[in-house]
């Protein structure tokens, strides 16, 4: 038979594993959300950077402006 | 899917129909059916007899979705039909608001409307004509092609898919068309890499995108009637035996269930499909799916939605906010007034070589400075809020330019900032309660956009609302009134926010702000509202 010092451990210990889940879900979805960041720098650094690199200042506006437009439009 | 199971036909009695929904006996109380409500012979709406309603002493009541409640003024004779057998289980002569004429559930121009499962309403495919639907079938096949030269097999999902797979049609109760693919990439983030790549394409091949999270679009076509139509592409892919396509699916899946692509058959026209089109369709709708259900609810589990969440959705928050917007007329015909902090940010600073207004709106602060002869340049989020503004620039021959940006998309952040940055300095950028719109994602790229704009020569301008200080103030309502869309927030943690990333506050001020301070007098006038001004710059 469970004394009531028995219960109130569990109790406890059960409350403290129920914080430290949420604790690790909300880190596992931080850690998704990382995919989607590194998703944009790909796109930016791959997109932008060899006319950036190349130092030529037509081929810079002119990438900005295609990368821009591809980015896509408003939400109607 | 609705919750109960069928046993025989439902029975419905004494059904009523009031302003504020509909009112029955069901003769077996367990008895849930899915039912169409038909207003003198067409479909309007369909509900779940149990899961849909609600219990009110012996009668089950189904409030009317708020989306036909604008149309329920006359009479109808309303009939519950059973979606599945075609049979009629109860019928009244409705009278509702003033009870004058009948009750028309139709577009301005007349055209006949209806209730999808979403409860939104649009024209959908039950009445159409069959000639009217061959411009959707053109352009499926036009994105299809197009997502093909793009090097992405894509084929038909969802409403679409199984429209074709059951029925060889469009289902009636469906108003767009969905598309789906699954890529040969098993990461995440290389699965919204190749996503970006694909809008790209697209917007090369001359197609206009509108992009709803990491792996989904919505490709917009002018079809041959002049209608713009929407269809939606749902990227996917397949990691440890699943299959997690946007924006439900998550489920153990096969490749060889996606590959070699099939056929199907929508309208009479060949489509591909997916190589075991059942197998996504369970994956979509359960093993019920052969079953037609005009009022189905996605029940995707939890672990699915956190997952699809966490890799590629938020590029949208606050996309739907509505902002107050004067009309069109008077910011056509009016005098432009600025608001009260334009004219203090032009007061404090000397030269300006491009003024930026983040989260412009209509665009009037833009217009005042440009007039003033500094260089002006306005963002925001929707296109439509400034669009009075740039005719009026137009007529009255002001140079400015509107712009549009995602502050919540990184890539449209940086893209934008590096575009402004390139424009003559010291550059000024203001955000006029902006910054207490913002999820933190969103506040965080507008503070890397602002410090790429404003360089070490320039100046940003926050405006924000203010929490109300604790005392009797915090009762008056009045002080808790506030632009739509912006939160009162805690200031002490937007400055600590700037200071993390290197802004330097030099100056920050507390006031209260009326109606006479906005930019466009339009707002109520007995308004008062806790208002914090910060200005930061960055040295590098």
């Amino acid at each position: 038979m469970a004394t009531l010092k028995d219960v109130t451990q569990r109790l406890r210990l059960l409350h403290r594993l129920e914080q430290r889940l949420s604790a690790l879900e909300a880190e596992v979805q931080e850690c998704r959300r990382l995919n989607l960041r590194l998703a944009e720098l790909i796109d930016v650094v791959g997109e932008l950077l060899v006319p950036i690199a190349d130092r030529d200042e037509e081929g810079v506006a002119e990438a900005l402006r295609r990368y821009r437009e591809s980015v896509g439009g408003p939400a109607a | 899917m609705g919750t109960g199971t069928r046993r025989g036909p439902v029975t419905v009695r004494s059904l009523r129909a009031d302003d504020d929904g509909l009112s029955f006996v069901l003769a077996d109380r367990d008895h849930d059916v899915v039912v169409d409500v038909l207003f003198d012979g067409r479909r309007v709406w369909s509900f779940w007899t149990l899961r849909d309603s609600e219990p009110r002493g012996r009668e089950r009541h189904v409030p009317w979705p708020s989306a036909l409640v604008r149309f329920l003024d006359g009479q109808a004779s309303l009939a519950l039909v059973d979606h599945v057998s075609g049979e009629q289980v109860a019928a009244v002569d409705a009278t509702l608001g003033s009870g004058a004429g009948r009750i028309r559930v139709v577009d301005s121009k007349g055209r006949p409307l209806g209730l999808d499962k979403s409860l939104t309403l649009s024209r959908l495919f039950d009445s159409r004509d069959p000639d009217q639907l061959a411009p959707l079938l053109s352009s499926i096949d036009t994105v299809l092609e197009a997502l093909q030269r793009c090097g992405m097999d894509a084929f038909l999902a969802y409403g679409t898919l199984l429209g074709a797979v059951r029925e060889g049609g469009l289902i009636g109760h469906d108003s767009d068309a969905d598309l789906g693919y699954v890529s040969r990439f098993d990461h995440p983030a290389e699965v919204v890499a190749e996503s970006f790549r694909l809008q790209r394409h697209l917007v090369e091949l001359g197609l206009s995108v509108t992009r709803y999270s990491g792996i989904a679009f919505r490709v917009n076509l002018v079809e041959s009637d002049g209608v713009v139509r929407g269809l939606d592409v749902f990227g996917g892919f397949m990691r440890d035996g699943h299959l997690y396509l946007m924006g439900e699916v998550g489920a153990p899946f096969q490749r060889d269930w996606v590959w070699p692509l099939t056929t199907v058959t929508l309208e009479g026209r060949s489509f591909p499909a997916p190589a075991r089109p059942e197998r996504l369709l369970e994956a979509m709708y359960g093993p019920g799916w052969r079953t037609p259900d005009p009022a189905y609810k996605f029940e995707t589990p939890t672990a699915t939605v956190r997952r699809l969440d966490g890799w590629f959705r938020g590029t949208r928050a606050g996309r739907d906010l509505v902002w107050e917007i004067p009309s069109r007329r008077r910011l056509r015909t009016r005098p432009v007034r600025p608001s009260a902090f334009a004219r203090w940010v032009r007061r404090s600073e000397g030269a300006i070589g491009t003024f930026v207004d983040l989260g412009c709106g209509a665009g009037t602060d833009v217009f005042w400075m440009a007039k003033r002869g500094t260089p002006a340049v306005g963002v925001d989020f929707k296109p439509s809020h400034y669009q009075s503004m740039v005719a009026r620039a137009a007529r009255d021959q002001v140079p400015l330019t509107f712009t549009w940006a995602n502050l919540n998309e990184l890539r449209s952040a940086l893209a934008t900032g590096a575009e402004l940055a390139r424009r003559p300095g010291p550059r000024v950028v203001t955000a006029r309660h902006l910054a207490d719109a913002l999820d933190p994602t969103g506040l965080e790229h507008l503070l890397r956009l602002a410090r790429m704009v404003v360089g070490d020569s320039g100046r940003l301008y926050l405006q924000v609302l203010r929490s109300p200080a604790a005392g009797p103030a915090a009762q008056d309502p009045r002080q808790q009134l506030r632009r739509p869309g912006a939160e009162p927030g805690d200031v002490d943690a937007l400055v600590e926010q700037i200071v993390q990333r290197g802004g330097r506050v030099e100056s920050r001020h507390d006031l209260v702000e009326s109606a006479a301070d906005g930019p466009h007098g339009t707002e109520p006038s007995e308004e008062k509202r806790e208002v914090t001004r910060v200005v930061v710059s960055w040295q590098r």
